[in-house]
């Protein structure tokens, strides 16, 4: 059980003219699972490794339960860490494997064979305690990395990119085992990946992480309505959320957007906020999930239709994919669409998008013009 | 046809490994024939088969001729030396490939540059720092001498293999709460055992066989190795070919009982970095 604190968390490695990580500030709350994603390079390991004790920290803080870590070896910390490599140590049984941690620590024998017991039965790793790692499947070697951090009951869990050597069907799996460990345990989780799927469904709130920035901090769909900025906007989704250039005009007492050919009202955004952006070009951003071949009933009035050439039907099965490009502008749309779909490509379409779910973006900076109301 | 043109493309490899094995094999049969035989009856006619075999050479040599204190002090000297160097070199290979330190690079160049300069070239500097040191003439000194030698070579192969060693690994065992130490003790040595492996049979070869320091730094006859053992028998006068040979084969025989057991786990060990 334990808060683990970033204050300012800064990270310059040795002859790197730019910082890695800069002044990440993050509040992990006691039993909370929280993801840190970003694209590699962002800096999301380095803060793990920060927080672990693996590196040291050029400026700022972490601290756990209050108590500043910045100098306290990384064995002092009662944290346990979960590698991408699953680093198991080749030489050594899966028994010894998850006694190592313990054996250091000074728990006595009978105590350590019982919890090792405990938690390979937990996992389904009995039948493998004599094995060693070269003798197990991937999935089996992510569970006894797993186990060997579950064993030591430590205050902090961090995980590395823990699923991503493993197919996509053992990582599905893998995923739910993982947080279903997780609740029943309720320690403190950082979960490191750069899979949106991953941080969507397994967090209870996401950092997402770009440029050794932190760029939003929020639960999973909070982040996923309303991104902070471009960039957010097209990680998160799949497929991303389409951006199309646009303008922002007064339109008797309100806004409205043009883009592509079309003006849309803007009903969503408080008037004050987008006072300031009148007149000037914007970035109109829109999920495929929020366009439409014909209207549903209850997109009734705040609806626009857009006219578009089909550059691609892409049938998925469950849904289908429209690669759309608008006629004026020429600029490429995804829509998510139902299966059951006559279009075909080369033709044209009036696609429909919902002008509530409509999403504005300064063109300068990228930042998301309207904070949710 | 085909099947004859296979052997015709295979027959000069064949033909070079042949001439090879005779080159190589030939002088040890020839010495194993005549470790078994008196020497008047090699100067008869030294390409002789051992016919009737004279074993009794070998207890002769034993007892005799001293190749028993011979054969104690090169194992005295070598085994400690060998496991000084592997301790020593193991520790020094884990720092230098596991740890970023201001010196890294320039500590491991003094150390491997060790291996540039020929053994004649450090002999007379050696001898003066053992003589001051009251080394001289020791079985200790000639083994701490050997040390010196075989470092940067050991260093070399070892450092190689344990940089290869997935970082992962040693990060666990921190988590996992374990000393620098430890984690070279747990963790680096036996997962590099291969190369350590390696290491200490080349170290043992090598030094098991090795003249020039042995003969300047060791006068006592208590105190020689093998190697010097067997000249003994090279008088300014007269040569007792028989005894020298008997003596080859007693020195020989624990290098080749060592290469026919380890022989496959030393060419994994020597191999290992170049494949992955």
């Amino acid at each position: 059980m334990a808060v683990v604190t970033l204050e300012r968390l800064s990270k310059r490695y040795e002859g790197a003219s730019d910082l890695a990580v800069k002044e990440v500030s993050l509040a992990v709350k006691d039993g909370e699972f929280m993801v840190l994603l970003g694209p590699s390079g962002c800096g999301k390991s380095s803060v793990l490794r920060m927080i672990a004790g693996l590196e040291s920290v050029s400026s700022g803080t972490v601290s756990i339960d209050g108590r500043v870590m910045n100098h306290v070896p990384a064995k002092d910390r009662d944290i346990a860490m979960v590698f991408q490599s699953y680093a198991l140590y080749p030489h050594m049984t899966v028994r010894e494997n998850l006694a190592f941690g313990l054996r250091r620590r000074a728990v006595a024998g009978a105590e350590i064979e019982r919890r090792v017991h405990q938690v390979a039965a937990k996992l389904g790793l009995t039948p493998f305690l004599g094995r060693k790692p070269h003798a197990l499947s991937g999935g089996q070697r992510q569970r006894v990395a797993l186990g060997r951090a579950i064993v030591r009951n430590p205050r902090v869990f961090l995980f590395d990119e823990p699923l991503s050597n493993l197919d996509a069907a053992l990582r599905a799996t893998t995923r739910n085992e993982l947080i279903k460990q997780q609740h029943e345990l309720g320690t403190t989780t950082i979960y490191v990946t750069h899979d949106q799927v991953e941080a969507m469904t397994m967090g209870d709130r996401i950092c997402i992480m770009n440029g050794g920035e932190t760029v939003q901090i929020g639960s999973p769909l909070e982040v996923y309505r309303n991104p902070a900025d471009t960039f957010v906007a097209r990680f998160l989704g799949s497929p991303p959320m389409n951006l199309i250039e646009a303008r922002l005009e007064r339109s008797g007492d309100g806004f409205a957007v043009q883009s592509a050919g079309i003006t849309v009202p803007i009903s969503r955004v408080p008037p004050q906020r987008l006072a300031a952006h009148a007149g000037r070009p914007v970035t109109l951003g829109i999920r495929p999930e929020d366009l439409y071949e014909r209207p549903p009933t209850e997109l009734a009035g705040r609806s626009a239709q857009l006219p578009a050439r089909i550059l691609a039907v892409e049938p998925l099965g469950a849904e289908t994919l429209l690669v759309l490009a608008t006629k004026a502008g020429n600029e490429e749309l995804i829509a998510r669409i139902g299966r059951e779909t006559l279009l075909r490509s080369g033709g044209e379409v009036m696609i429909v998008l919902d002008t509530a779910a409509i999403h504005l973006f300064d063109r300068d900076t990228g930042k998301a013009i309207a904070e949710p109301a | 046809m085909r099947l004859w043109l296979g052997y015709l493309r295979r027959t000069p490899l064949v033909a070079f490994l042949l001439l090879y094995t005779v080159v190589t094999g030939g002088p040890f049969l020839w010495v194993a024939a005549m470790s078994l035989r008196t020497t008047p009856e090699i100067l008869d006619n030294p390409y002789a088969l051992p016919i009737p075999a004279h074993w009794d050479n070998f207890i002769d040599a034993w007892t005799t001729s001293r190749y028993g204190v011979y054969f104690l002090n090169s194992l005295i000297v070598v085994v400690s030396a060998v496991l000084l160097v592997t301790l020593i070199g193991a520790m020094a290979a884990h720092c230098l490939s596991r740890y970023r330190f201001r010196a890294n690079r320039l500590a491991r160049m003094i150390i491997l540059s060790g291996m540039i300069l020929p053994p004649q070239l450090m002999i007379l500097s050696l001898f003066q720092i053992l003589l001051q040191f009251g080394l001289y003439n020791t079985l200790a000194g000639l083994s701490i001498a050997y040390v010196a030698t075989q470092l940067a070579m050991t260093v070399y192969i070892l450092e190689g293999f344990f940089a290869q060693l997935p970082q992962d690994l040693f990060d666990a065992a921190r988590m996992d709460g374990y000393s620098d130490f430890e984690i070279f003790w747990r963790i680096t040595l036996p997962i590099g055992l291969p190369a350590v492996f390696t290491t200490v049979v080349l170290n043992f070869i090598i030094l098991w066989n090795e003249f020039l320091y042995a003969i300047v730094l060791i006068t006592e006859d208590d105190k020689r190795t093998l190697p010097l053992g067997i000249m003994h028998f090279m008088g300014s006068h007269q040569l007792d070919v028989g005894m020298i040979a008997t003596g080859l084969m007693i020195s020989m025989s624990p290098i080749i009982v060592l290469y026919a057991l380890f022989s496959e786990t030393l060419i994994k060990g020597m191999t290992a970095g170049a494949v992955r």
